[in-house]
């Protein structure tokens, strides 16, 4: 049976494009065709490898390490990732610039920073 | 007493100790876009050297991704006894990749080498644990707080090794009702282990997000163990006074029960002791204010992410990372701590933008005192992700490591003039460097039994 390949294009690296195996992460396979990403842990849990999906659809069931703020902003972990559709990514720490929120600089609602957090939270309700 | 072991005979030896020449200090890639391996840097610091307030030598670890943070000895004082031991290996744990590296500084203490590696794969699938933290030794046995499980859910649990750096399992009996781990420090002659919480991997990698703080997903507790059943006995719960409890101390001398903990988030300093019926006590003795920011809406508080006490427990020292700067109180009364000095770098306050020629990303993070109490080596990088939040000009600017002169008979600090290593510069790009040891034991390593 024909394997499942899609096709990857890294905008952030000149659009370069790469074919890869639908049942494989996409760290592995990038970074077999020779692209420089990093990586910490390898199963989903620290972040290090995320990269912002600007097209397409991928499978990211059994990464740990995004938030749901991370995952609406377009982020995905691609040492668990799977490709499901053609997609189009910008990778590597120059894609993380709305991965981190600076609470103080930029806070959610609702919020006291030091004493009335944790009161604050269960008084107030959702 | 005639010395045999690693270390000294006692915290009064250990201050006559001869000044350090050499030290060592972690420098990170992982997170800053430098496709390379952390290091272990070697850091000059004989005045009478050509090459002082250099880095002279770098150990590249093997792989990328490990996120070095925290080390710790193989051996310390509590083995002084023990002539068959030596302070020999620095443990190196990766907190994102699990691999616990051990190095052999002895050899040659300015080009230290690598002796062994235990794989994080390893580590997972023998203790499911993950996320390596304190590394403390335990007569010839290691143990590291691990703050997650394999999958990176809290509470984790503790890494034994024996002395040929082999996983033996939990060291851990039971972890009780503890929500989260982080730091610990023990007391032999009571009996007693303290233990601090941070968050679970899965929160805390991800960046800091207040609101996770409010939902309880940050730690708030401190808890006391029967060290020799290896079990917790007792909890604190610190509530807003206590959020996000990180570093613990006990003081050096092996027959107080006093200790402490800096609170990171609440940037208080919570002081614990037994009273004379033999309760364990806590209560708040520093406690510091959120300060307002020119252009943000919220106040930033100070973020205490470590303390130090001195080896004469006369002087306790912190920092606020955010605000910039770091202290000295003097814990003479420890229930009463007095704010004895006082040094500005970096922060977002922006009261020290530029120390000694270097232009500041960060604040004052991690630092280690000499033996002696006159030194003080402050660097600025917390954790390549908070670091990206809260100063994202580091990944120009890298890490700096500067120097503190103290005054440990009447108080008082001054940053030193002389001496700042850049790690803005170094050859391979802006690295950032964090946990600082010396070859001869520091003030956050040795245990007396
Ligand atoms: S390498 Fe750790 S989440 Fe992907």
């Amino acid at each position: 049976m024909a394997m499942t390949t899609y096709r990857v294009t890294l905008a952030n690296r000149e659009d370069a494009t790469f074919e890869v195996e639908g049942r494989r992460p996409l760290l592995e396979s990038l970074r077999e065709q020779g692209v420089d990403l990093p990586y910490g842990c390898k199963y989903g849990g620290c972040i290090t490898c995320a990269a912002k999906l600007t097209e397409g659809i991928v499978n990211q069931r059994r990464q740990v390490a995004l938030n749901k703020r991370q995952i609406n902003a377009g982020y995905v972990i691609l040492c668990v990732a799977r490709p499901m559709t053609d997609i189009t990514l910008e990778i590597g720490v120059d894609s993380h610039g709305d991965l981190y929120r600076n609470p103080f600089l930029d806070p959610p609602k609702h919020h006291e920073p030091k004493a009335g957090i944790a009161e604050q939270r269960l008084d107030d309700g959702p | 007493m005639e010395s045999c072991g690693p270390g000294y005979a006692s915290p009064a030896d250990a201050i006559k100790a001869p000044r350090e020449t050499l030290l060592y200090t972690i420098a990170i890639y992982t997170g800053t876009g430098i496709q390379k391996p952390d290091y272990l840097a070697t850091v000059d610091v004989d005045p009478e050297s050509p090459t002082y307030s250099q880095v002279i030598h770098r150990l590249e670890m093997p792989g990328i991704g490990d996120e070095l943070h925290h080390m710790g000895w193989n051996a310390c004082s509590s083995c002084f006894g023990d002539a068959g031991m030596s302070r020999k290996y620095l443990l190196l744990p990766g907190v994102r990749s699990n691999n616990i590296h051990v190095v052999d500084t002895a050899t040659n203490p300015r080009a230290p080498r690598l002796h062994k590696v235990i794989e994080g794969a390893e580590i997972r699938a023998k203790t499911n644990l993950s996320g390596p933290h304190t590394v403390h030794c335990l007569g010839s046995e290691i143990i590291i707080s691990m703050l997650g499980d394999a999958k990176g859910e809290a509470p984790g649990g503790y890494l034994l090794l024996n002395n040929e750096f082999e996983i033996v399992g939990r060291w851990e009996s039971s972890m009780g009702d503890i929500k989260f781990g982080y730091d610990f420090w023990y007391q032999p002659r009571h009996n007693v282990m303290f233990s601090s919480e941070w968050a679970a991997p899965n929160t805390f990698m991800p960046g800091f997000d207040l609101e996770e703080v409010g939902h309880l997903k940050y730690g708030r507790e401190l808890h006391i163990w029967d060290f020799e059943r290896r079990e917790p006995v007792e909890s604190f719960y610190l509530g807003e006074d206590g959020l996000l409890p990180l570093e613990v101390k006990f003081h050096h001398d092996p027959d107080s029960t006093h200790g402490f903990c800096g609170a990171a988030l609440s940037s208080n300093v919570i002081h614990w002791w037994k009273d004379d019926v033999g309760n364990w006590q806590w209560e708040k003795v520093i406690d510091v204010d959120n300060e307002p920011h020119p252009e943000w809406p919220i106040p930033v508080p100070g973020v205490m992410s470590a303390i130090l006490v001195s080896m004469d427990d006369k002087y306790l020292y912190l920092n606020n990372w955010l605000h910039g700067d770091m202290r000295q109180y003097d814990i003479s009364d420890p229930h009463a701590p007095v704010l004895t000095g006082q040094v500005w770098m970096g922060g977002l306050l922006g009261k020290a933008p530029e120390v000694n020629g270097v232009k500041m990303a960060g604040g004052p993070q991690m630092f280690q005192l000499s033996l002696d109490g006159r030194r003080l080596y402050v660097t600025t990088s917390l954790f390549s992700t908070w670091d990206n939040q809260f100063y994202p000009e580091i990944r120009e600017r890298g890490g700096v490591m500067v120097m503190i002169d103290c005054d440990p008979e009447n108080g008082g600090m001054t940053l030193n003039p002389d001496f700042v290593v850049n790690f803005g510069k170094e050859p391979n790009g802006p690295s950032r460097c964090h946990e600082t040891r010396y070859p001869g034991g520091d003030c956050t390593s040795d245990i007396w039994l």
